[in-house]
């Protein structure tokens, strides 16, 4: 691979320790992939924070960095953590909360942003065709799908030795060739609010290669955004082709199958729970938009409370507390569950529940595997209804 | 004279170990445990030896778990592989565990298979081989 006279350096150790080995990993995992040089990024988004995953390796790590002079090299955003930062949430176990904090304390000395969330894109839009390197695979679609932005879908420790140098390997997605779509999906019904987490679903089980979606009329903002999550969770996408969405020249377009997908194909992710079950209704995942914040606080405000025996957890980035205190104050006063900086996936629950409904794909799928769940999809509005009374 | 395994080398350092032959792809994360260095399955420590695998798969926290295995002093003394991907390497680079790739993994394999008396792994930093001893 060839390198710069500065990053030879770099790798040399003449900018510390931290620092040599961040970039030795990059140039380690570039050589093996066939990048022929590095590129530099614009924003590092460094996921795999959680106490819960990365557990006591991780934590003596992130520690280890900080304290031998890693800094970070270019904005760098982070990943939900395992508990709540308000800690006023009851159905978020905070029970690992000093040892999650000593790895939120290592991050942001290391100078990284301490958004805790999983949609980096809020805070530092992607330009079109700039490079990133960010883990998080939700966020890794947004960006080269809505975007028009250039991320693989890195890990969480590559993210983290990228932020701590400033590049990433130049293959993959970074090269136009490699974001060619092969398959064109033409979804042959109109969806609703409920059906774009399940066509991400099925997309990520059933089509390999980058697809081109063809929609009847052009998808939501929110609704890609639930589309490209799920996808991301149940298939290796990180990148999505939408017709009319997408920026130009940020891929080609070779198609070699085509393939319509009917409403009635959806049909094996949905469930309706019966009468008498308990359920908690979860939004939030990917973390909240402040626009369905705001709108989910409208709908909301006609109810009188959560029903007893039911929950409604919210997921979102832990500056809302402050950002949007009236909306909050109108959920919290009906009794809904509000997890800031974390989530459902990457932390653990208190209370039980029959089932729990969600809009989202992606946390139908891994609250069934990770915390074994009955779980089914619905509308915002469908799961407000479901827990709520007026 | 051994026998000589030619391979790339990802990860450079020093290796001397008993051969440890698990020969499939291994989730560190989930798989193996950091604090005690028994692989799932196995049960068996990496520790000090020679680790040889077809290569990871599964969660990017694996890279975390080949560090934790340094911090807990379980270290394979190397880990030979079929092919490397990130996980592998990222790992391999923050606990400065040797990395190498066999370039005919599948000789290698039934090479050991056929001493069921166990093997010694060698290499020395700069070299482009392991040399590989019946005990």
């Amino acid at each position: 691979m060839y390198l710069t006279r500065k990053q030879e350096k770099v790798l040399m150790g003449e900018e510390g320790p931290a620092k040599a080995r961040a970039l030795e990993i990059i140039v380690r995992v570039g050589e093996s992939l066939g990048a022929d040089r590095l590129v530099s990024i614009r924003h590092a988004h460094v996921s795999g924070i959680s106490y819960l995953n990365i557990g006591e390796p991780g934590l003596k790590l992130l520690e280890e960095l900080a304290d031998t002079g890693g800094r970070a090299e270019v904005y760098t955003t982070v990943n939900p953590s395992c508990i709540d930062l308000s800690g006023e949430s009851l159905i978020i176990d905070n029970s690992v909360a000093d040892k999650q904090l000593r790895i939120n304390k290592a991050l942001e000395k290391m100078g990284f942003h301490p958004t805790y969330t999983c949609i980096p894109y809020l805070y530092r839009p992607p330009s079109i065709s700039e490079a990133l390197a960010w883990g998080e695979s939700n966020a890794v679609v947004m960006a080269n799908s809505y975007y028009g932005a250039r991320t693989n879908r890195e890990g969480g420790p590559l993210a983290l030795a990228a932020a701590l140098t400033g590049y990433t390997y130049h293959a993959g997605l970074q090269l136009i060739e490699n974001r060619t779509a092969r398959v064109k999906v033409r979804v042959g019904f109109e969806p609703g609010e409920g059906d774009y987490g399940l066509i991400g679903l099925w997309l990520g089980e059933n089509i390999e290669d980058i697809p081109v979606l063809e929609f009847p009329k052009p998808p939501s903002y929110y609704g890609l955004k639930l589309l490209f999550a799920a996808s991301a969770a149940t298939g290796s996408h990180g990148l999505i082709v939408v017709e009319d969405i997408t920026p130009r020249n940020t891929y080609r377009v070779e198609v070699e199958d085509r393939v319509t997908l009917e409403k009635s194909m959806l049909e094996k992710y949905q469930y309706k729970p019966g009468r008498g079950e308990s359920i908690l209704g979860y939004l939030g995942c990917p973390h909240l938009h402040p626009g369905e914040l705001y709108q989910l606080a409208g709908m909301i405000d006609s109810y009188e409370r959560v029903r007893s025996g039911n929950a409604l957890l919210l997921s979102i980035p832990l500056d809302y507390y402050y950002t949007m205190k009236g909306e909050i104050a109108i959920l919290r006063r009906r009794g809904v569950d509000i997890a800031f900086g974390t989530c459902p996936i990457v932390s653990r629950l208190r209370g039980e529940y029959d089932v729990v409904l969600t809009n989202s794909g992606k946390a139908w799928f891994y609250l069934q595997k990770l915390h074994g769940f009955k779980v089914a999809i619905a509308s915002p509005r469908e799961i407000v209804e479901a827990v709520m009374e007026k | 004279m051994g026998i000589i395994i030619p391979v790339k080398v990802i990860v450079d350092g020093d290796c001397l170990g008993e051969v440890l032959l698990v020969d499939r792809r291994i989730s560190f994360y989930g798989e193996v445990d950091p604090v005690n260095g028994v692989i799932r399955g196995v049960n068996e420590s990496v520790k000090g030896k020679a680790l040889i695998f077809r290569g990871g798969r599964g969660s990017t926290v694996g890279s975390y778990i080949i560090y934790g295995l340094k911090y807990y002093g379980n270290s394979p003394s190397c880990m030979i592989v079929s092919d490397a991907e990130p996980i592998i390497i990222t790992g391999a680079v923050l606990a400065d565990t040797p990395l190498f790739v066999a370039l005919d993994y599948d000789e290698l394999v039934s090479l050991v298979k056929g001493k069921p008396g166990g093997l010694h792994a060698r290499h020395k930093r700069g070299e482009k081989h392991v040399e590989l001893e019946e005990k």
